[in-house]
C-alpha cells in the first residue's frame, strides 16, 4: 500500500470510530454505572460494574414493561413487513408490467406517500371512526401505509430488470397470472425482498414518533417508548436509561448483521445470456 | 399435427399499423421461416400466432380450430425465445417440467417425460444444474426441451440462435433440422439471418413493412424473386440493383444481377469499373467496384483470382440470370 492509501484508510477508520463506535461505548459504560455515577454521564469507568443489577431492574420496571414492549414491537414489525412485502411486490409487478393510465395513477399515489407529509390528527380521527385507534392492528396498517411508497418503488425498479420473456414463457407453459407472479417472479425478487425486510424492519422496530401518536396506552407500549420509563421531568435514572437503550438496540443489530451478508443480487444471472 | 392458417391478420399499435393484412397457410409438418429486415413485423406475427400479442383483426386457425381468441396455453403451441427465458431459480429438470407441474400431472409422468426429452437432447448430465451453470448452447437446448415436453402441434422459434457464436449456430442449425425431421411437427421460425432461412426452411416467407413480399421454397426465392425487395434480400452478398438510366437501357424499371452471375475480365467486357476493395474469403473473392455506367458493383469470382485496388476491370452479366422488374 502507498502511504497515501494508508493515510486515507486511517482517516476513514477514525471517522467511523468517532461516529459509530464511541457513542456505543458511551452507552455501554454508562449502562453499568450506579445511579449516582450516571447522573452526570461521562467516559469515566464505573467504580463497580453493575451490569446484572441494572439489567434486572430495567427489565422488571413497571411490571416487565420492556418484555411487553418487545412483544408489541415484534408483532407490529412482523405484521407490517409481511403485508409490505406481499403488497409491495404485487403492486410493483402490476405497475411495471402493465403500463396504462390506471397503473400510472396508482404509481403516482404510491409515490405521493413519499412526498406528502403525513397528517397526524386526521389519521387519528380516521382510526377512531373505524375502531382501530389504540390497537396493534391499526398500528400495523399505519406502518404499511408509511412504508408502501418506498417498497413499491424498490420492487418496481427491480422487476424492471427481470426479462419479460420469463413471464411469457410461463404463460405459454400454461401459468395463470397469479402463478406467473408467485411461481416465477416472486422467487426472483429474493434480493430486493431481503433489502425491504432489513430496511423496513429496522425503521419500524425503532419507530418512536408514530407509536407515540397512534398507539397510546399502557398495554400498547413499544420498545422506543420504554425510554420514557426512566426519564421524566423530575427524576431520571440515567444508568437504567442507557441499559434500556443497549437492550433495545440489540434486535435490529442482529437483523442487520444476519441479513447484511445475504443482500446479494445476481439471482437473475442465467436468465438472459450473461 | 397441424396446419396453421392466417386470414387477413392485422395488428395496430396505437395509430400505427404494423401488420397490414397477412394471409398465409403453413402446411402440416412444414418448416416455415419468416425473414425480413428489423421492424418488418416478423416477431409480431409470431407473437400473434402464439397468443402473446392479440391481433387487431383477422383470424388464426391451428389444426382447423379457430384460436384467434384462445389463451396461449390452449393453442397447442410451444415457443423458444431469443434469450432462452429459462427460469433462473429452477433446475434444468424443473424448467423442462414446469408446464407439466402447472397442469398438475402426476410426478411419475413428469419424471418420465423429462427423462425422455433429456435423452433426445443429450441433457441427461445437466438435469440438476441451474441455468446459470450452463453454456449458451446447453441453455438453448433446455429451452427447446421445455418446448418439446409440451408435445405441441406447432413449434414457434423467435430468433433462437442469434445469441450463439458462429460455430455453435451452425451446429444448432443441423440439430434443429434433425429435430424437425424426427418430430415431424409444424415449425415456424423467425430470423433475420438468411443463411438460417435458406438452409433450414421448407418454405420462406419474406416480410417487408408488415406485408408478405413473397412465399416459396428457398431456391425458388433465390432463382425467381418476385420483387426487387426479395431479390435484394435473399442472397449474400446482395444482388446489384439499378434504377434509372441503366434500367431504361435494359427495358425495365429496375435491373438486377447477382454478384455470382457477373464475369470479370481485365481486358474486355460490358461495363468497365475501378476496383475499390477486394475481400478474399478463400473459396471466393468478392470484388467491390465503382463502374461509371452503373454505380457501385459487387462481383463474386473464384478464390484464386485477385485484383489490385484501383485497377480497371470489365464486368459482363450472364444473360440467363438477369432480373428485370
Amino acid at each position: 500500500m502507498k502511504p497515501r492509501q494508508i493515510l486515507n484508510g486511517g482517516l476513514a477508520l477514525s471517522a467511523s470510530l468517532v461516529i459509530f463506535v464511541i457513542p456505543f461505548l458511551f452507552v455501554l459504560i454508562n449502562a453499568m454505572k450506579s445511579p449516582q455515577e450516571a447522573s452526570q454521564p461521562d467516559f469515566a469507568l464505573p467504580e463497580r460494574w453493575l451490569f446484572w443489577e441494572n439489567f434486572v431492574t430495567t427489565v422488571q420496571t413497571r411490571d416487565y414493561a420492556l418484555l411487553l414492549a418487545y412483544w408489541n414491537s415484534t408483532v407490529i414489525t412482523v405484521g407490517a413487513i409481511t403485508l409490505l412485502v406481499i403488497f409491495g411486490a404485487m403492486v410493483g409487478y402490476v405497475v411495471q408490467r402493465r403500463p396504462s393510465t390506471v397503473t400510472r395513477i396508482v404509481y403516482m399515489v404510491a409515490l405521493s406517500g413519499l412526498m406528502i407529509p403525513p397528517a397526524v390528527v386526521p389519521t387519528i380521527w380516521l382510526l377512531q371512526s373505524v375502531g382501530l385507534f389504540k390497537t396493534l392492528n391499526g398500528m400495523i396498517l399505519i406502518q404499511v401505509a408509511y412504508g408502501l411508497g418506498f417498497t413499491v418503488l424498490l420492487y418496481r425498479s427491480f422487476i424492471g430488470t427481470i426479462p419479460r420473456e420469463l413471464d411469457e414463457a410461463a404463460i405459454i407453459d400454461g401459468a395463470k397470472p397469479w402463478q406467473v407472479f408467485f411461481k416465477v417472479v416472486l422467487p426472483l425478487l429474493k434480493p430486493v425482498t431481503l433489502t425491504v425486510i432489513v430496511v423496513q424492519s429496522i425503521s419500524i422496530f425503532n419507530d418512536f414518533t408514530h407509536p407515540l401518536y397512534y398507539l397510546p396506552g399502557r398495554d400498547n407500549v413499544t420498545v422506543q417508548l420504554t425510554l420514557y420509563n426512566f426519564q421524566s421531568q423530575f427524576a431520571s435514572q440515567m444508568n437504567l436509561l442507557f441499559m434500556n437503550i443497549l437492550l433495545i438496540t440489540i434486535p435490529p443489530l442482529i437483523v442487520f448483521i444476519f441479513f447484511n451478508r445475504q443482500i446479494v443480487a445476481g439471482m437473475t444471472s442465467g436468465a438472459v445470456k450473461g | 399435427m397441424a396446419r396453421v392458417e392466417l386470414k387477413d391478420l392485422r395488428k395496430n399499435f396505437g395509430a400505427v399499423e404494423v401488420i397490414k393484412g397477412v394471409d398465409l397457410t403453413i402446411e402440416d409438418g412444414e418448416f416455415c421461416v419468416f425473414v425480413g429486415p428489423s421492424g418488418c413485423g416478423k416477431s409480431t406475427l409470431l407473437r400473434m400466432i402464439s397468443g402473446l400479442e392479440e391481433q387487431s383483426s383477422g383470424m388464426i386457425e391451428i389444426g382447423g380450430r379457430d384460436v384467434s381468441r384462445a389463451e396461449p396455453s390452449e393453442r397447442g403451441i410451444a415457443m423458444v425465445f431469443q434469450n432462452y427465458a429459462l427460469y433462473p431459480h429452477l433446475t434444468v429438470r424443473e424448467n423442462i417440467g414446469f408446464g407439466l407441474s402447472l397442469a398438475r400431472r402426476p410426478k411419475s409422468e413428469i419424471a418420465e417425460k423429462v427423462a425422455a426429452v433429456a435423452e433426445t437432447l443429450q441433457l441427461g448430465a445437466y438435469l440438476d444444474r441451474k441455468p446459470k451453470a450452463l453454456s449458451g448452447g446447453q441453455r438453448q437446448r433446455v429451452a427447446i426441451g421445455r418446448a418439446i415436453v409440451r408435445d405441441p402441434q406447432v413449434f414457434l422459434f423467435d430468433e433462437p440462435l442469434s445469441n450463439l457464436d458462429a460455430a455453435l449456430r451452425s451446429q444448432m442449425r443441423i440439430e434443429l433440422t434433425e429435430l424437425h425431421e424426427r418430430l415431424g411437427a409444424t415449425m415456424i421460425y423467425v430470423t433475420h439471418d438468411q443463411v438460417e432461412a435458406m438452409t433450414m426452411a421448407d418454405k420462406i416467407v419474406v416480410l417487408n413493412g408488415g406485408r408478405i413480399e413473397q412465399v416459396g421454397p428457398p431456391m425458388e426465392l433465390y432463382q425467381r424473386p418476385a420483387t426487387p425487395f426479395v431479390a435484394g434480400f435473399i442472397g449474400s452478398p446482395k444482388m446489384n440493383l439499378y434504377n434509372g438510366k441503366v434500367a431504361e437501357e435494359m427495358g425495365c424499371r429496375t435491373y438486377g444481377i447477382r454478384p455470382e452471375h457477373l464475369a470479370l475480365s481485365e481486358t474486355e467486357g460490358r461495363w468497365p469499373g475501378t476496383v475499390r476493395h477486394v475481400e478474399r474469403l478463400g473459396a471466393d473473392t468478392i470484388v467491390h467496384m465503382d463502374a461509371p455506367d452503373l454505380g457501385p458493383v459487387i462481383a463474386r469470382t473464384d478464390g484464386s483470382r485477385s485484383f489490385a485496388q484501383g485497377s480497371t476491370v470489365w464486368v459482363t452479366p450472364n444473360p440467363e440470370f438477369e432480373f428485370r422488374y
